[in-house]
């Protein structure tokens, strides 16, 4: 049986008297009040697993920082994260659980585009904020948009026009098209021809290349007679890894810029060397020499998570998601949706967290983050992380389609 | 009890015996007791579940998820058809009910019923397909099946929302007369789902206490021995996946309201896979078996997918553990444990 000792007694009151000289100093969170919670459903699990580890890897980076701060209005901030495996069904019971079960007065995450679309749905029903890290698809702050949802990462619009832009103006407007013959590659082809076309580009072609196929060797010869000058590869996966290396056999990247979709640090990393090649676009870069903030925050990310990863675009979307919902707090002084809501729109992100060089802000009619797009080529021989060399950074109000165009009505309730 | 009979038969023999016996009665008293207290547990269930650290979509999950497994089993478990394709159905009626809120009317009752029909067609008129397949071909063919209406989901854009799912949709306030019973309620919405599956339940039981579903049973336990007696068991099969789609239909449009969201992953074979797993676990010769299964499916995934990150594998080796250790599943041991000990 343990007794209450005078050596013991001691040893508590020494402890208690050394607590507050160890604990951080500027800690001063309301008393008594309860901390705020912030859920946060990303994919953990399956095949996006690397993205979504990087996206809750710069959550609890800004995490610190906020709490270090003193939190939320003087509150506390918790993050409760939660694995949704890529399923929009289990993202959407997530985030009943994340609002019902845990109490969270907001949620954010998402890699896959239906889980962004599922908890969007869940989050206007319950009319919770919703912070979008990843998740690309158009609709997200287009035609299914609502009042309570916000999202960092750009639209696959904004990612077609970036590269666009840079690739037509650095080499011509004559292209050239190679595209999965399914739903979403026509979609994403018709993206690209109807930017190209409104810049008075030509599409010189377009071969729908069958999912699977391992031959692409009559697409390519095809192409390279039509002289164009651009090559888009819009393939997925093993295809495009296969598409890459007959390119490279015919010496086709020597005569014609190559050039895809969007990339992510992660998939670069896990391509092989054949494969690592062309003109693509990056949604944010740990390389931005002259660019405040930048350098520091990836030496942070070092410090905090010494694995040898650097931090990817997914990392930031983590990071710049939970900063804007605390600063959208500090300026509403209010964790109330509305307000919070309403003090998010038109709000610029400060330098040390859009870590980018251009403004990036919450438009404030559909709440799409105005970030910037950083297309360049990949590094045929680089060594991870030096994998890419950004060309330009596209700003963020350049490549989206003007807000009338998207779709989105706002449903604030009256 | 005689060894070398089957398991049906050696319950016939059981119900017989027991009817006649003097036990009869307070065993009787015992299964309605059991009854009141499941049926008073579900109806209470919103009261208690927060309390035990569930939330109220979990357990409106669990009835609807137990509505498509207690479906699937009437031809796994009692007609003895391994479906590897119901989520088609499931997925059918989601599809149903949500295009039917998006672009027809915004009607809750008009988008059950839509769903329900759609996908309950389709069953009817693929059926002839498999009926007359047995063991692993039966299962082929509903594989071929489910995925059929995966990949038409995912191509055809415009109208599914592809890959990215269906949203834009949600479930809409009942009005009955002057009455309103505003089902975006979550707890509301629970109680309506509650219905639903109470009809579903009485559906399936009146079924197996018929004639049918003793036919049924006979086509699992020999099939050939109906044939010889000239019983067209390919009917009464095709009865059996027809029933048992449009219940999954039933299912999948209170699955699709639920979220207020469908994918094409309601119509994917692992979702199919999943349905037969959860049938498995509780026990597939019972009644109840599949809402014990999918109780312990759903409630483990909710809790350890939040603990830790390898939490498929847990339930990969809780899977593998009940079939060694239960094979007749959870609900089946308890159940032969207490005929054994009578």
């Amino acid at each position: 049986m343990d007794e209450f000792t005078r050596r013991r007694a001691l040893k508590a009151g020494l402890a208690l008297g050394a607590a507050p000289l160890v604990a951080h100093p500027i800690l001063t969170y309301g008393q008594g009040e309860s901390p705020i919670k912030i859920g946060m459903h990303d994919p953990l699990t399956g095949t996006y697993a690397a993205e979504g580890e990087s996206e809750v890897r710069g959550a609890k980076m800004a995490l610190e920082e906020v709490n270090a701060k003193g939190g939320i209005l003087g509150r506390k901030v918790e993050l409760i994260v939660e694995d949704d495996n890529a399923n929009a069904g289990l993202a959407a019971q997530k985030a009943h659980k994340l609002i019902e079960k845990d109490g969270c007065s907001m949620i954010m995450g998402a890699v896959s585009s239906a889980t962004a679309l599922s908890v969007n749905q869940v989050a206007a029903q319950k009319g919770v904020p919703y912070m979008v890290t990843g998740g690309h698809t158009d609709p997200v702050t287009g035609k299914e948009c609502h009042w309570t949802t916000f999202r960092i990462c750009t639209t696959t619009y904004m990612l077609a026009a970036g590269l666009v832009n840079t690739l037509a103006s650095k080499f011509g407007k004559k292209w050239y098209f190679i595209t999965p013959d399914y739903a979403f590659g026509h979609t994403f082809q018709a993206a690209y021809a109807k930017i190209l076309q409104g810049m008075g580009g030509t599409v010189l072609g377009n071969s729908l290349s069958p999912l699977g196929t391992t031959d692409f060797s009559s697409y390519l010869i095809k192409a390279q007679s039509t002289n164009p000058s651009v090559l888009i590869l819009l393939v997925d996966g093993q295809d495009l890894v296969n598409c890459m290396k007959q390119a490279v056999q015919f010496g086709l990247q020597k005569k014609i810029p190559i050039g895809g979709g969007l990339s992510e640090l992660e998939v670069l990393r896990a391509l092989p060397t054949d494969a690592r090649l062309g003109w693509w676009t990056l949604e944010w870069y740990w390389s931005q020499p002259g660019v405040p903030h930048v350098k520091e925050w990836v030496e942070k990310y070092k410090k905090t998570y010494p694995d040898g990863s650097y931090p990817s675009a997914r990392t930031w979307f983590g990071y710049a998601g939970l900063h804007a919902l605390a600063l959208g707090a500090a300026h509403a002084k209010s964790i109330e949706p509305a307000k919070l809501a309403h003090a998010l729109e038109g709000m610029e992100l400060p330098p040390e967290v859009k870590l980018q060089p251009h403004k990036v802000y919450f438009r404030k009619e559909d709440h799409q983050l105005m970030a910037g797009e950083f297309p360049g080529e990949i590094k045929h021989d680089g060594k991870y992380p030096d994998l890419f060399k950004v060309a330009e950074v596209v700003p963020g109000d350049k490549t989206a389609l003007p807000a009338s165009e998207t779709g989105c009505k706002l449903d604030y309730p009256a | 009890m005689n060894a070398s009979m089957t398991g049906s038969d050696a319950a016939v023999a059981g119900e017989r015996s027991r009817a006649a016996s003097p036990t009869a009665a307070p065993r009787r008293n015992l299964r309605a007791a059991g009854a009141v207290v499941f049926w008073l547990a579900l109806v209470t269930l919103p009261l208690w579940l927060t309390h035990v650290g569930g939330y109220t979509a979990l357990g409106t999950k669990i009835l609807v998820y137990g509505i498509a497994a207690l479906a699937l089993n009437l031809l796994l478990g009692f007609t003895g058809g391994l479906s590897f394709g119901h989520a088609a159905w499931f997925g059918l009626g989601a599809y149903g009910a949500g295009m039917t809120l998006k672009y027809l009317a915004p009607s809750t009752p008009l988008a059950i019923l839509v769903g329900t029909v759609v996908g309950g067609i389709a069953a009817t008129v693929l059926g002839p397909l498999v009926m007359r397949r047995r063991g692993i071909y039966f299962a082929m063919i509903t594989i071929a099946i489910g995925q059929l209406f995966y990949f038409i989901a995912v191509r055809w854009n415009n109208v599914t929302g592809g890959e990215d799912g269906l949203a834009g949709f949600e479930r809409a306030p009942i009005h009955i007369g002057p009455w309103v019973y505003d089902v975006q309620n979550e707890t509301k919405y629970y109680y309506l789902v509650l219905v639903c599956f109470a009809v579903a339940v009485v559906i399936m039981k009146l079924l197996l206490a018929s004639p049918l579903g003793h036919t049924w049973v006979a086509i699992r336990e020999n099939r050939r021995r109906l044939q010889f007696l000239g019983v067209r068991i390919d009917l009464y099969i095709w009865a059996a996946f027809a029933i048992s789609g449009t219940l999954t239909a039933l299912a999948g449009t209170l699955n699709a309201m639920l979220f207020n969201f469908t994918s094409p992953q309601d119509l994917h074979w692992i979702l199919s896979g999943n349905f037969v797993i959860m049938c498995v676990l509780g026990g597939m010769r019972k009644f109840w078996g599949p809402l014990i299964g999918v109780a312990i499916f759903v409630v483990a995934q909710d809790y350890l997918s939040s603990v830790t990150d390898n939490w498929m594998t847990a339930i990969g080796m809780l899977f593998v553990l009940i079939v060694l250790l239960f094979p007749k599943g959870l609900l089946g041991m308890l159940g032969r444990r207490g005929k054994e000990a009578a």
